[in-house]
């Protein structure tokens, strides 16, 4: 009845048909509408209202029963289909899979990461409220500096955001009772630190507050990592006993595995238990500062609330005690959320290599899609035939889909297996970057993430190949034409889909080279002193042996006697730390401001501020520090001896750019001890390549002893020396303990590993995009030759060169390279800007990396359009021309 | 066209409603809404099929080959010659067949263990 409206249930009734595949609708559709007319009238005639219902009832039913199984069976059949497919063109099945797994490989094993560090909440209870507190003096330049006992106790008092505040430390104590004297990392922190952070001991309990009061009797918490390593994982550790600083310390619970931030530690210990934080010295002297402050905002507050509150309680601090905190200082207290504390060193990598693992990708997907595109130009023949049997398009493009997705899942699978794989790879370098790397495995998360991206991925090459699909199905079936494939419309797809493989190939391979060149300039950077033949490592006394600084400096000049007394050793020196020594690296330079006699500060202005360090005479020589000026310390700059200072040349840019700074006097104790500059010395790259010397004042060990650091030069391999220094050190004081014993190189070396691992993994992908992209237009160039074979061959019968057919033929699949190469360009310019705060002395915007990229990448294309182009050339226009 | 090649066994056992189908076309070839008249009168009410499972048993039936579409339509003026008619083939009819059977033996052994008595044996 055309033109007449249907009543509602029959509307309603097609509406529900919509449950059912496509083709069982068109099948069936009209048949089951006819029935259901039927048996509605006849219901009304015999059941009346009841008889509607129950019809209705039933059908539906009867609907989503049975359109689940058509679903289900057209599914089987799909997939049996596409797996005989697959089989019969195992080397486009193959190379799809190939293609695929590495592109969901890379971006699984990527995501992982990402997902762990920046994306899944902390593994502390509400994490989100965790916040690391810090104290300024923002004038001086100086953002984050530790806090004393006093104002600890201040901050606690006087806050009004913050639930609780727990301070920590870390300290180096060595352990008795455990086999040799073993040097253990402590973590000295509040007793309700652990209960802040919400974190439950697997074995025991935490501290509580009778742990912390003084003089109570010392108690340990040991570090998942170490209860392993070293207990093997006793399960009954809790209540065993060691010697610590001469004090017995029971075991009271073992920490489950958690991110240890700032520092990694074996055994945390309560504030009464440090010697240090609970000597009178560091409890009543405000400006004794070295611990650093957690706290948890209250429910409800805001991180900018806090900020407010924390700034407040600095300016009362201010008004309260003005010649703590004097106000040219600029001094104030803030807060930042821990999260990003924890995360801020590894988000700019791990963003860059997502978007890049994100483009190879995008590059394998067009890849596949033109792989398909291509294997469609052979089965068009089978796709018209189908289509003339009274498959629809969208029966098709179901069909086509289901390969796809079939393609893509196995290719993701092999992608995770690939990604578990690089997992322990990727857990080392981003442990680099950020102490929660730990938290790194393949969970739920990763595997929806690897399903999704195979899904996506399936979409997108399918929906490509249906699309081209469409265009074609009708020519299909002419004779002598090679339909769909081939037609305009598809040669336009596989074109685009060149030119787009190569833009993101420019980007990425961009990407990789400015990385490459920047590490290349790290590599050749000048680091101001010569780490070969140097072996360094830390030196950590008993302490409870040495009391005063006479103590450590008469150590120091016992333990650089037995040293160089050892054959092969050219020169030896202590000294508060070591250029590129890891933990300077994490927790920068130890800082003081000072004041330079006769230059009085006017109103307002901040007091000069630079890195100290102490070093024994033969620092510089042993390091290879050049002098500029004046003179290096001697062993007659003692205790008794007239103060003295060496500073580099960048303190002698900074605050004597117009005079001589050598006889000058500079204090940093409130011009209690004036300390006469000796000597100028070059400038060392000390807190990492990329970073650029700040103002340094050396000062000699026996006038301020802090002797944390040895430092050898060998006459032969230095790494071959280690054992027997260490050991000539402990001759000395057998209760010494060594620990990061390294070469210079080595040092040198870590501190380039995060930037090389990025270089090299950026490298990788480009690699990998620039291995699809120059297969991809090989092989469209290779199906363009085949396709055209008559064409050639009439050209060649006519008369054209070999050289001729090569030339065009290059130049069709050269175009296409360049004008992706272009766009690739236009992108570059923008996205490398996401590269530069990983750079270092390269712009974003290289030219010469910009050039280098376009030169490979257009000659990959070169050399893989021209093998095909080779062999077209060779076609006997004979054979060609009865080809058809 | 029943395909003779095709073994029955692998077919059982077929769905109840299958059964009913293949029962309705034993005695001609019909149309869906008469098929469906036909088992609830059979069965007096108790089985009522739903236009979405008859069809997708019937959908079935056709690709696996036990029944199919009669090219035969029916005098314009006594039917509407749109509807389709379906028909038993050989395959489906041997495959209804095996299903009989296979349910006289299950009654059979029901018998054999005495549940009940055959009907008319009192």
């Amino acid at each position: 009845m055309p033109g007449e409206k249907r009543p509602f249930s029959e509307r309603f009734f097609q509406t529900i048909l919509r449950a059912f595949p496509f083709d069982f609708q068109s099948d069936y559709g009209g048949e089951m509408a006819k029935v259901f007319r039927e048996q509605q009238r006849e219901a009304e005639i015999r059941g009346g209202l009841a008889g509607i219902v129950r019809l209705w009832t039933e059908t539906l039913i009867g609907v989503f029963r049975t359109a689940p199984r058509e679903h289900w069976e057209i599914l089987k059949y799909d997939c049996a289909y596409a797996l005989r497919t697959m089989r019969k063109n195992l080397g486009f099945t193959l190379v799809a899979i190939l293609t695929l797994a590495l592109g969901i490989g890379a971006n699984t094993a990527i995501f992982s990461v990402v997902y762990a560090v920046l994306l899944s909440p902390l593994p502390y209870r509400q994490g989100q409220q965790l916040v690391f507190i810090r104290e300024q003096a923002q004038k001086m330049g100086v953002d984050d500096i530790q806090f004393s006992v006093p104002e600890i106790q201040d901050y606690r008092q006087q806050n009004h955001t913050l639930s609780s505040l727990v301070e920590y430390h870390a300290m180096s104590f060595t352990l008795f009772g455990h086999g040799d004297p073993e040097r253990v990392r402590t973590g000295v922190v509040s007793w309700n630190y652990f209960d802040m952070f919400g974190i439950k001991p697997i074995l025991g309990h935490t501290f509580t507050p009778s742990d912390e009061r003084i003089g109570a009797p010392p108690v340990l918490l040991l570090s998942y990592e170490y209860w392993k390593n070293n207990f093997h994982g006793d399960p009954k550790i809790v209540g065993k006993t060691f010697e610590m600083n001469e004090k017995v310390h029971t075991v009271i619970g073992v920490l489950p595995p958690v991110p240890q931030y700032p520092n990694e530690n074996d055994v945390y210990m309560t504030t009464s238990a440090c010697p240090f934080r609970s000597s009178k010295n560091m409890i009543e002297h405000r400006d004794h500062r070295m611990m650093e402050v957690f706290g948890r905002l209250k429910p409800g507050v805001s991180l900018e609330q806090a900020k407010a509150d924390l700034a407040t309680v600095a300016g009362h601090l201010q008004s309260e005690y003005p010649k703590f905190y004097p106000p040219e200082t600029g001094y104030t207290a803030t807060a930042s959320s821990l999260r990003d504390e924890l995360t801020h060193d590894a988000r700019p990598t791990l963003i860059v290599l997502l978007a890049a693992a994100g483009f190879v990708l995008l590059i394998a997907c067009a890849n596949v899609a033109n792989l398909t595109l291509s294997r469609m130009a052979r089965r068009e023949r089978e796709l018209a035939v189908r289509t003339a049997l009274g498959a629809g398009y969208s029966r098709l493009f179901r069909q086509l889909l289901t390969e796809s997705l079939l393609l893509a899942l196995i290719g993701g699978g092999a992608g995770l297996l690939l990604a578990y794989d690089s997992l322990g790879l990727l857990t080392n370098f981003a442990a680099r970057l950020t102490p929660r790397a730990r938290e790194i495995h393949l969970d739920t998360g990763v595997l929806l993430f690897a399903l999704a991206a195979a899904i996506g991925v399936s979409l997108i090459f399918g929906t490509l190949s249906a699309m081209s699909a469409r265009g074609g199905l009708s020519s299909g079936l002419k004779e002598g034409t090679t339909g769909a494939g081939s037609g305009r419309h598809a040669s336009l797809v596989r074109g685009a889909l060149i030119v787009a493989q190569f833009a993101f190939s420019f980007m990425l391979l961009t990407g990789a080279g400015l990385m490459v060149r920047s590490l290349y300039r790290m590599l050749e950077v000048n680091p101001g002193f010569v780490p070969q033949h140097v072996v360094v490592m830390n030196m950590h006394f008993n302490w409870s042996k040495y009391a005063t600084s006479a103590d450590f400096a008469l150590a120091s000049r016992k333990i650089l006697d037995r040293v160089t007394s050892e054959p092969g050793v050219l020169s030896a020196a202590t000294s508060s730390s070591y250029p590129l020594e890891p933990e300077l690296i994490t927790f920068g330079p130890n800082t003081g401001d000072f004041q330079i006699q006769g230059r009085a500060l006017r109103s307002g202005e901040a007091p000069p501020v630079a890195d100290v360090n102490s070093v024994s005479p033969d620092f510089f020589r042993s390091l290879g520090i050049p002098l500029i000026e004046g003179r290096e310390f001697l062993s007659t700059d003692d205790a008794k001896a007239l103060h003295v200072c060496i500073i580099n040349d960048a303190a002698r840019r900074r605050f004597w750019p117009h005079e001589d700074p050598v006889g000058k006097q500079v204090s940093f104790d409130n011009a209690k001890t004036w300390n006469k500059i000796v000597g100028i010395v070059g400038d060392v790259r000390e807190f990492g390549l990329n970073k650029a010397a700040s103002p340094e004042f050396y000062g000699p060990m026996d006038q301020s002893p802090n002797p944390s650091t040895l430092i050898v030069r060998t006459a032969a391999d230095p790494a071959a020396m280690g054992e027997r220094i260490r050991r000539a050190v402990l001759d000395v004081d057998s209760q010494n303990a060594i620990t990061g014993i390294r070469t210079l190189q080595q040092a040198r070396d870590q501190s380039l590993a995060a930037p090389r691992v990025t270089a090299s993994l950026l490298g990788l992908f480009a690699a990998l995009a620039l291995l699809i992209a120059a297969a991809g237009i090989g092989g469209i160039m290779a199906l363009s030759v085949s396709q055209r074979v008559r064409e050639i061959g009439i050209r060649m019968a006519l008369g054209a060169q070999p050289s001729r057919i090569v030339g065009m033929l290059v130049a069709q699949g050269l175009g296409l390279a360049v004008l992706g190469t272009g766009i690739g360009i236009a992108g570059g310019l923008a996205i490398t800007q996401m590269l530069k705060s990983l750079l270092f002395e390269v712009t974003p915007t290289d030219p010469a990396t910009f050039a280098g990229v376009a030169i490979v990448l257009l000659g990959s294309a070169l050399l893989a359009t021209l093998i095909p182009a080779r062999r077209a050339a060779l076609v006997d226009p004979n054979i060609a021309l009865r080809s058809e | 066209m029943g395909d003779r090649s095709k073994k029955p066994e692998p077919f059982l056992p077929l769905t109840p409603a299958m059964f009913h189908i293949l029962l309705a076309l034993a005695d001609g070839e019909k149309h869906g809404y008469a098929i469906l008249k036909e088992v609830a009168r059979r069965t007096a009410g108790k089985v009522q099929l739903s236009a979405g499972t008859l069809y997708g048993n019937l959908a079935r039936l056709e690709s696996s080959g036990m029944i199919r579409e009669s090219e035969h339509r029916p005098d314009s003026g006594l039917d509407d010659e749109r509807r389709r008619y379906y028909l038993l083939t050989e395959l489906g009819r041997d495959v209804a067949i095996a299903e009989a059977r296979r349910m006289q033996e299950a009654v059979d052994q029901a018998y054999s263990k005495k549940l009940f008595r055959k009907p008319g044996l009192a």
